[in-house]
């Protein structure tokens, strides 16, 4: 397959990314004063947290309230301080076996065993249920030698994960058309294959509806879960008729650097920061652009192989020796900085950072509504254990940026004591309009002082 | 007062253990429990382990949910109080018991909605689409299947699997010109075989086209029988082993394989090696974008080469020529004839348009998953004629049935056990049986990693692409040669004492590849599965290899025993030492207490294997020091039984798991694991049990558990 370095979305203009005004649309049917949107960006193994000899966390920030300071290992946030929030005493509780796929599968849904669904499929259902695409799930490495659905943090039923789109030429081509899954041809319902495409659709329901009718229990769920899926795909093929106009963010000529990405090259660890800012690039301007409102970037995997001394240009990069995220975040009993494998885990933790730092930037940079698109969003940052040598999950390392249009009260250290993470994917979901007063097996009615 | 006394006591046996009523493992919450967080230390069935046995317990309830609340799991307590542990405390009590566990009848399996895996997505679209005919005729390259090339009115094979080579001689005077390569053994010379390209006095360039087949290819260009060069106008090449680089192509014919890359990763839950698990496999919107894409470039195809697929007086009856066209073909995709309903309604799409109507068969639920729900009859279901034809259509061949199958499906053929069994036969007959074999096995061990797994290329610059695929293709081929050529057993496949190598992988592995190239080993170093580079290479690290993950393989995959997770504080991988053996760096994991637990299981296992490097090949020394490849296969009939054997060899070592019970249990889990889809609980037990015995009285042999597994009750009748 050709790839031209630089990808575009079709034709490179507004008409050829029709369901912008289906965005536009709903963007403003959303519930004033919620978020319009939410990025989640996971990334795998934990932080240089609390050592098991019981020094203090090289990563947590020191203070309170408005009063804090950054540690070296997030100084590429320092632009971002003020539309930051850190916590202390934000704890997953206890987990099922294993503290990695423990920590990875109550992450985003609250629950023991990931028996529940997670935050962003939440919104999907709800706030996101009329966009043209209720939610996206970019994963950079993340599928990557056969990776078991233990691996992926986002639930689309209980104990059922999705697998991420690894490719972020794909990614970009199955949200702005330039492979044809959206029609690209601007000519709305009256599209022949897009009309094509709403037959087709249409028998699906009905084959749906008869097969479904016979069953009960797990295989209903399952043709419901499926029946679901064809909905948002027929809605958002409906909504390429719609009228015109412009997303309240700016979309102007998407596109990404997709120099060497191939799927050959999927999978090889110099070719990841590449990826993943493309996958970053995808997300955003999908946003900007109305798609959706509703995403998860998973960067690789936990307990994650993902060899990072092969990143060039980065104080990590090493040719003649391969650290592994995984190994590294086992690095032994104390921060010692003398040791090879702490030295790079706090790189690593840098590096991750630099790239949350990226995401940022690029909705910083985007004009919207008077401000940018980072003062409507919400970005939350995570990954599955706190510190990455005692596998512990108290005092979770996560953050949430942005000003989510006014609901976040942002650029604070919050000291919780001990809170639970369900009350904290309890209040970004109220934050994004969502109704819900409970979420996960352990909220309390959301986490104090972070919602305005 | 007396006779209250006496009802209580009735009652309260009755809640326990009636003896009539078998205990409903399917539907107790506390097996599940106990499955997820208990059954690796005390045992499937409660008869311990690491941990103590559970089996038969006299502990009352309370103390048992008081241990579990404040001792359980061992490694990380404080996880199970409530409710959790009061389920687990009653399903010890009730489930775990001897009475409880007797297999009087196999219980028949779920019913269930199979979303097809992106393999058998593949094989259906191209079995149905793609494999049409010889012979067919055609006005137009367009009339032909998507390997066919419309050649004075007859489909003939096309150039997608052809290469044209050129060469420019830039004014040097050749008297030959050859290509010689992976495709043609490497043949040197025009007595040999090789391909010669003829000189054009027009263009100054040498040039051919030949047929080379799909697949990666490596060659050189040989220039007067004597200098092989390396094609300068190749669009890859790979080092050749020699210090020099070969040129490397790879050709793929049909629109579908590309098509179908598009379809998101297979899930699969952890622990759970192949492709096929049923509750995991959920259509998401990705999903669907995928399938309407995917379907709409093979419906374009189809009705394009709708002549030749069926041919029908198109021109003049259009109209019904489309209705006979999806009828037949939605019966294909189907795996069973079109419903009055449906015929009527593809019907009226195929009218309209043919193009259109072919991509909504596709995008059917009905062809999209297969159907295990079965018809009513009494209490139970029982699977339809149709049904049971596409579960051994994909069970034995990966791929949809056939029109002869499903003809007999109609004619009741698949009514009877014996007409089950006489199509078993039948199917394990078909070459794709051989290549459904290869799948089997190579997912088992997990060796189709082998193409994507991470190695430094300045330590293993010959373990390419190229290579790669020729390393996954091994396993594959020896698979099939073992059960179809071999003895069929499981005896073979782990100790065989030959393997199946293409040119390219005997040249990874330095020695020249046999007769059809079947390879036997003679220097004693490697037996067996185990013995391959795709097993060796995937479960080694990018610089070095890995016990740990070499230990581990064989206790969970090849013997199903599983360790519990590290704890909190494990440490990871010792750092690469130039002065050290990877034995040596490993060795806190066996002095150290706390890891020794587990480790005792794992490393003394792992390190009998170091005497291959990180990509499977043999190596006498690490960092200057002999190898020491001395391990034991301890506690090999489960964990906990205190049985020691020690290993020198590979070869050893395959013996000893070969002679297990244990192996020949966990392969008869495995199999049906991969056919039936299923994460296996105690419902299934009973069966698996049963399956277990007829697989050991066949002497090991896999085609006779592959037959039996489909005459069990729980094959064809679904609750």
């Amino acid at each position: 397959m050709n790839r031209r370095t630089l990808l575009r979305a079709g034709a490179a203009s507004l008409v050829a990314l029709p369901f912008v005004r289906l965005g536009e649309r709903t963007a403003r049917a959303h519930a004033s004063g919620a978020a319009k949107r939410l990025i989640i960006f996971y990334h795998p193994d934990g932080v240089p947290g609390p050592s098991s000899n019981g020094e203090p966390s090289a990563w947590h920030p020191t203070g309170n309230d408005t009063q804090f300071t950054l540690p070296p290992v997030l100084a590429a946030l320092q632009p971002y301080k003020d539309r930051c929030v850190f916590f202390r005493g934000l704890s997953m509780g206890a987990t099922d076996v294993g503290s990695h796929p423990g920590g990875a599968k109550k992450l985003l849904t609250g629950v023991d065993g990931g028996n529940g669904i997670s935050l962003d499929h939440h919104l999907a259902q709800t706030v996101g249920a009329s966009d043209p695409f209720r939610s996206l799930y970019l994963g950079a490495m993340a599928n990557q030698n056969g990776a078991s659905g233990d691996k992926h943090v986002s639930y689309i039923a209980p104990g059922v994960t999705a697998s991420p789109e690894d490719d972020p030429v794909a990614a970009f081509g199955r949200v702005f058309g330039n492979t044809g899954t959206t029609g690209g041809g601007g000519g709305g319902t009256t599209d022949p294959r897009a009309m094509r495409r709403l037959s087709v659709l249409d028998r699906a329901k009905s084959d749906l509806d008869a097969l479904r009718g016979s069953l009960g229990g797990r295989e209903r769920a399952k043709l419901d879960t499926h029946l679901e899926a064809v909905r948002e795909v027929e809605q958002r093929i409906q909504g390429l008729g719609g009228g015109g106009g412009s997303s309240g963010a700016s979309c102007t000529a998407p596109s990404i650097d997709a120099t060497g990405i191939t799927g050959s090259t999927l999978y090889a660890p110099e070719r990841f920061p590449q990826i993943l800012r493309a996958q970053i690039d995808v997300m955003v301007q999908a946003m900007a652009c109305g798609a959706t409102r509703v995403g998860v970037i998973q960067a690789s995997v936990h307990t994650s192989e993902l060899i990072m001394s092969r990143f060039v240009s980065t104080p990590m990069y090493d040719p003649s020796f391969d650290m592994r995220s995984h190994q590294a975040s086992h690095y032994g009993a104390s921060h010692d900085t003398s040791h090879r494998e702490y030295s790079a885990f706090v790189q690593q933790a840098a590096w991750w950072t630099e790239q949350l730092a990226y995401l940022l930037g690029q909705l910083a940079a985007r004009p919207e509504d008077g401000g940018t698109m980072l003062d409507h969003s919400i970005v939350l940052a995570c990954t599955e254990v706190c510190d990455g040598n005692t596998h512990g999950h108290d005092d979770m390392p996560f953050i949430v940026a942005g000003g989510g249009s006014g609901r976040i009260r942002s650029g604070r250290l919050l000291q919780l004591g001990y809170r639970r993470h369900s009350d904290l994917l309890l209040s970004l979901a109220q934050a994004m309009g969502s109704s819900i007063s409970a979420f996960g097996d352990a909220s309390s009615g959301g986490v104090p002082g972070l919602l305005v | 007062m007396r006779v209250l006394a006496i009802v209580g006591i009735l009652l309260g046996c009755g809640n326990d253990s009636a003896p009539d009523a078998p205990y409903d493992y399917a539907n107790s919450p506390g097996a599940a429990r106990y499955q997820a967080m208990c059954e690796v230390c005390h045992g499937e069935t409660g008869e311990g382990g690491l941990g103590p046995a559970l089996r038969d317990t006299k502990a009352s309830k309370a103390s048992l949910r008081a241990t579990i609340a404040e001792t359980m799991p061992a490694n990380n307590p404080g996880q199970c109080d409530g409710e959790c542990a009061d389920e687990l405390a009653d399903f010890i009590r009730q489930g775990l018991t001897t009475q409880a566990l007797r297999c009087d009848a196999v219980p028949p399996g779920p019913r269930r909605l199979r979303l097809l895996a992106r393999r058998e997505y593949r094989a259906a679209v191209r079995a149905v689409f793609g494999d049409t005919a010889p012979a067919m005729t055609c006005s137009r390259p367009a009339d032909c299947a998507f390997r066919d090339a419309c050649d004075a009115g007859t489909c003939a094979p096309a150039e997608c699997d052809a290469q044209t080579f050129v060469f420019d001689p830039q004014g040097r005077t050749l008297a030959t010109v050859h290509v010689a390569g992976s495709f043609n053994g490497w043949a040197g010379t025009l007595a040999a075989g090789c391909l010669a390209l003829t000189y054009s006095t027009a263009t100054g360039q040498w040039s051919g086209t030949f047929a080379i087949g799909e697949g990666m290819h490596q060659y050189k260009l040989v220039l007067d029988e004597r200098d092989w060069v390396a094609d300068p106008r190749a669009p890859a090449s790979v080092p050749d082993g020699f210090g020099g680089r070969n040129a490397a192509v790879t050709l793929a014919c049909d629109a579908t394989s590309n098509a179908v890359a598009e379809l998101p990763a297979d899930s699969r839950p952890a622990g759970f090696p192949f492709d096929t698990d049923a509750d995991s496999a959920l259509v998401t919107a990705a999903h669907v974008d995928a399938y309407l894409a995917t379907a709409e470039q093979i419906a374009d195809d189809a009705a394009a080469r709708k002549l030749s697929l069926h041919p029908c007086n198109w021109d003049g009856q259009s109209a019904s020529c489309g209705r006979a066209f999806v009828e037949r073909f939605g019966r294909r995709l189907f795996r069973r004839p079109l419903t009055t309903d449906e015929a009527a309604r593809y019907g009226e799409l195929a009218v309209a348009d043919l193009a259109t109507a072919v991509q909504a068969l596709l995008v059917s639920p009905n062809f999209l998953y297969r159907s295990e729900l079965g018809t009513k009859s009494g209490d139970r279901y029982r699977l339809t004629g149709y049904e049971i034809a596409t579960a051994l259509a994909f069970g034995f061949l990966g791929s949809t049935p056939d029109d002869v199958l499903l003809d007999a499906a109609a004619a009741g053929e698949l009514d009877s056990a014996a007409g089950i069994e006489r199509w078993a036969r039948r199917l394990l007959a078909d070459p794709r049986a051989r290549e459904q074999v290869g799948e089997l096995v190579l997912q088992w061990v997990g060796g189709q990693n082998v193409a994507g797994i991470d190695k430094r290329s300045d330590l293993f610059p010959t373990f390419d692409d190229v290579t790669r695929l020729a390393l996954a293709n091994e396993t594959r081929k020896f698979a099939a040669h073992a059960v179809f050529e071999g003895e069929g057993t499981l005896r073979e496949l782990l100790t065989a004492s030959y393997t199946v190598l293409d040119a390219t992988a005997a040249r990874f592995y330095g020695v020249q590849e046999g007769p059809g190239g079947v390879t036997p080993y003679t220097d004693g170093r490697r037996a067996g599965l185990l013995g391959h580079a795709s097993v060796l290479a995937t479960t080694a690290h990018s610089d070095q290899t890995s016990p740990i993950r070499r230990g581990l393989l064989i206790r969970r995959n090849l013997l199903c025993e599983e360790l519990p997770p590290p704890p909190p504080f494990a440490g990871g991988v010792p750092d690469v030492d130039a002065n050290a053996t990877t034995r040596e760096r490993f060795a806190q994991h066996t002095s150290n207490a706390v890891c020794a637990g587990c480790h005792a299981y794992i490393d003394k296992l792992g390190f009998g294997l170091e005497s291959f490097d990180a990509v499977g090949r043999w190596r006498d020394r690490e960092n200057g020091a002999p190898i020491d490849a001395s391990g034991d296969l301890n506690d090999v009939e489960g964990l906990g039984t205190r049985t020691s054997a020690p290993f020198a060899t590979l070869p050893e070592l395959a013996s000893t798991i070969a002679d297990s019970r244990a192996a020949t249990s966990c392969f008869t889990r495995q199999y049906l694991r991969f056919a039936r889809g299923l994460r296996e609980t105690l419902a299934q037990r009973c069966e698996r049990l049963s399956l277990e015995r007829t697989f050991e009285a066949a002497d090991g042999d896999i085609r006779e558990l592959a037959i039996q597994a489909v005459l069990s009750p729980s094959f064809l009748e679904r609750r």
